[in-house]
């Protein structure tokens, strides 16, 4: 009995093992996407938004918009430390910060763009729990320093072998919870199965969610470094 | 000259609807000089009060990166990045500052970030002081309800009117604040609404004052801060200058050196840091100034006009005067005095008229009913100054002018043949 126990606990993965595989759940390193945003807030219309994506590794990463028709070609662009926003009306590329958010909603740059967590935080494997009927690993992130965004993030991963994330709760620097994802409806979208739809709940501002659902996905495509400038960025390349 | 003067205005009289009518001009031109300098007065002290009491007392010591350009907006007067020892430095110049006339020293920290309340957000400024030693701020701001943040308190934040109309938040709320540290980190914090105080400059419409530790907190820059305000016993210039000079030679004494590589301490008056404030008053200065040339011009045309209309009509009487001995000097000297005394006569009622205008605005306020005149008189009542000097400078320009303007046509009188003027039907 005690070396089945021991057997089961040598075979459990590491919390590093854990968040590394469910960073690369929804998008591999290199991809193209479709997306739609739903931006819910209280007494005011649903907003809706669609757009194109392209990410390559952690660093580099696109998005423009292509519906409505009046923010077409409104488009971030992430490259390193910095992300700028090109908006066509007045044809100006602006640099604006990973904290602030993004179209509108619930997820900032830094959420849409830096989707790696193993990068910023120390994981540790608390325990294993049920979340909504679904077997879990719950990990406690601690940044690794003050630079980065949300101080801890509470994070449940699914514990069937995907390693899909379920669940994050982003928490301040004072331990406030800020805001909560929740992700969920796992569907065949481009090569593989993979949770399709993100939504971001803020845990301060009563009612207020913002929805990302992927409609299309294509990995390992292979991209030019020199889509992912400011140049291009402003020429809609 | 005394006699002479009698005559002159004495002749004012004999063509009273022609002087009332040019003499109406300048009536309201030195009204409306009086007028407009209460404004602008009133603007200027209104910014400057501001400036000084909320912002950056007379003088204020803060971190600028070495480009710094202001972009004539009225945060800039904040600092944007961590002064280091700065709640040493403030105790330090309130200690040595003795000497050169420092009421107070008090470091504050300004950040802004979002302010969360129920379903609704907004972006907030949000400034930490230390609360027991803002008495100009107090006086700035009075509340409209609850009261001033009071001491020891940690949970306390008390905010403007129009911020907390739009989160609709009262005496006794929770607000959260959400803001993204110097260092990058996202961090927040819940304080209790404490007091509301009435609407000012537009620029305070989004202000959240919270105790300087609770701030410190927040931001997590434990004692830091990014300005010193220094308050003046005379903020007079010399002493400004004079405070300024000796605060710069402590903050180099003291070594205090930015984080920042390309970044500097700065010792600025209250000038320097409020640029924004300032380029309000010079652009009202200038517009007055174009106003009042373009009055001087037609009170002058109007004063031209009916002096050498006067001279026409009395061409008999000076062929008169100058038969019977009136040398042209005299004749001269008769029409400017008459041009003074109209003058005289039409200040005096101008700047009782524009005077009266000022003083019973100054009482009650001019509302400023649009953003943009609220931005302008950096408030959103403006209440107009009336100084002796500004009616002593419209009387005397509107006197003098009336004199200048007399010259030309005393001159025509002067040079009137004495023969040929009788002969003039």
């Amino acid at each position: 009995m005690s070396s089945l126990l021991l057997c089961l606990l040598l075979a459990a993965p590491t919390a590093e093992a854990i968040v590394r595989q469910a960073d690369r759940a929804v998008l591999g390193e290199n991809a193209t996407y479709t997306l739609r945003m739903t931006v819910e807030r209280p007494g005011r219309a649903e907003r809706v938004v669609e757009m194109r994506g392209w990410k390559k590794g952690d660093d580099l990463g696109l998005v423009r918009y292509t519906a409505p028709a009046r923010e077409r070609n409104t488009a971030y662009l992430r490259n390193g430390d910095s992300t700028w926003l090109y908006l066509p009306a007045g044809e100006k590329v602006v640099r604006v910060g990973p904290k602030q958010n993004f179209g509108g909603g619930d997820f900032s740059n830094g959420d849409i763009f830096r989707l790696s967590l193993i990068k910023d935080y120390d994981p540790t494997l608390v325990g294993e729990e049920s979340l909504d009927g679904i077997p879990c690993y719950r990990l406690d992130l601690k940044a690794k320093d003050r630079s980065v965004a949300y101080d801890r993030v509470v994070y449940w991963v699914r514990r069937d072998g995907t390693f899909y994330p379920v669940r994050a709760d982003y928490h301040t620097l004072s331990g406030k919870k800020l805001k909560s994802l929740a992700v969920s409806k796992i569907a065949r979208v481009g090569s593989r199965e993979r949770p399709t739809v993100l939504a971001m709940e803020s845990a301060l501002e009563t009612g207020s969610r913002t929805t990302l659902e992927f409609l299309a996905i294509e990995d390992d495509v292979k991209m030019d470094d020199r889509i992912f400038t400011p140049s291009a960025l402003e020429k809609g390349e | 000259m005394t006699p002479l003067l009698g005559i002159a205005f004495r002749n004012l009289l004999r063509a009273k609807r022609r002087n009332a009518l040019s003499g109406g001009t300048m009536v309201l031109g030195s009204a409306a000089l009086v007028l407009g300098s209460g404004l602008s007065d009133g603007i200027a002290k209104q910014l400057t009060a501001n400036l000084v009491a909320v912002q950056t007392g007379h003088v204020q010591v803060v971190v600028r990166p070495a480009d710094f350009q202001p972009q004539n907006s009225p945060f800039d007067a904040y600092g944007q990045d961590h002064l280091p020892q700065a709640m040493a430095l403030a105790r330090e110049i309130e200690a040595a500052g003795s000497t050169f006339g420092v009421a107070r020293a008090v470091p504050y920290l300004q950040l802004r970030g979002t302010a969360i309340a129920g379903n609704r957000s907004s972006l907030a400024s949000l400034i930490g002081i230390e609360a027991d030693r803002e008495p100009e701020l107090r006086a700035a701001f009075p509340p409209e309800a609850g009261t001033f943040l009071p001491d020891g308190d940690p949970l306390a934040t008390y905010i403007a009117a129009p911020i907390a109309r739009k989160l609709r938040l009262g005496v006794g709320d929770t607000v959260s604040f959400v803001i993204q540290t110097p260092q990058g980190a996202v961090n927040s914090r819940d304080a209790i609404v404490c007091g509301v105080f009435r609407k000012n400059a537009p620029w305070y419409d989004n202000a959240f004052y919270l105790p300087l530790a609770s701030m410190q907190e927040l931001v997590d820059w434990p004692g830091g801060a990014t300005n010193v305000k220094v308050t003046l016993r005379d903020g007079g210039p010399a002493s400004i200058r004079r405070a300024r000079e000796a605060i710069a030679a402590l903050v180099a004494e003291s070594h205090v050196a930015p984080e920042a590589k390309d970044a500097q301490v700065r010792v600025e008056t209250f000038e320097e840091a409020g640029r924004f404030s300032f380029s309000i008053i010079q652009a009202n200065e200038t517009a007055l100034l174009v106003l009042s040339g373009f009055l001087f011009l037609a009170a002058a045309v109007g004063i031209v006009n009916s002096m050498l209309m006067s001279v026409h009509e009395r061409t008999r009487e000076i062929g008169t005067v100058r038969a019977l001995g009136m040398r042209r000097a005299l004749v001269v000297r008769l029409f400017v005095l008459e041009g003074l005394a109209l003058g005289l006569v039409c200040a005096a009622l101008g700047v009782a008229l524009g005077g009266s205008i000022v003083l019973y605005y100054a009482a009650t306020g001019i509302p400023m009913n649009t953003i943009t005149l609220a931005w302008m008189a950096g408030g959103d009542v403006l209440f107009p100054v009336l100084r002796a000097a500004s009616v002593l400078r419209a009387g005397l320009l509107i006197a003098g002018l009336s004199t200048l303007a007399a010259i030309y046509p005393a001159f025509t009188a002067s040079r009137l043949e004495p023969r040929e003027a009788l002969h003039h039907v």
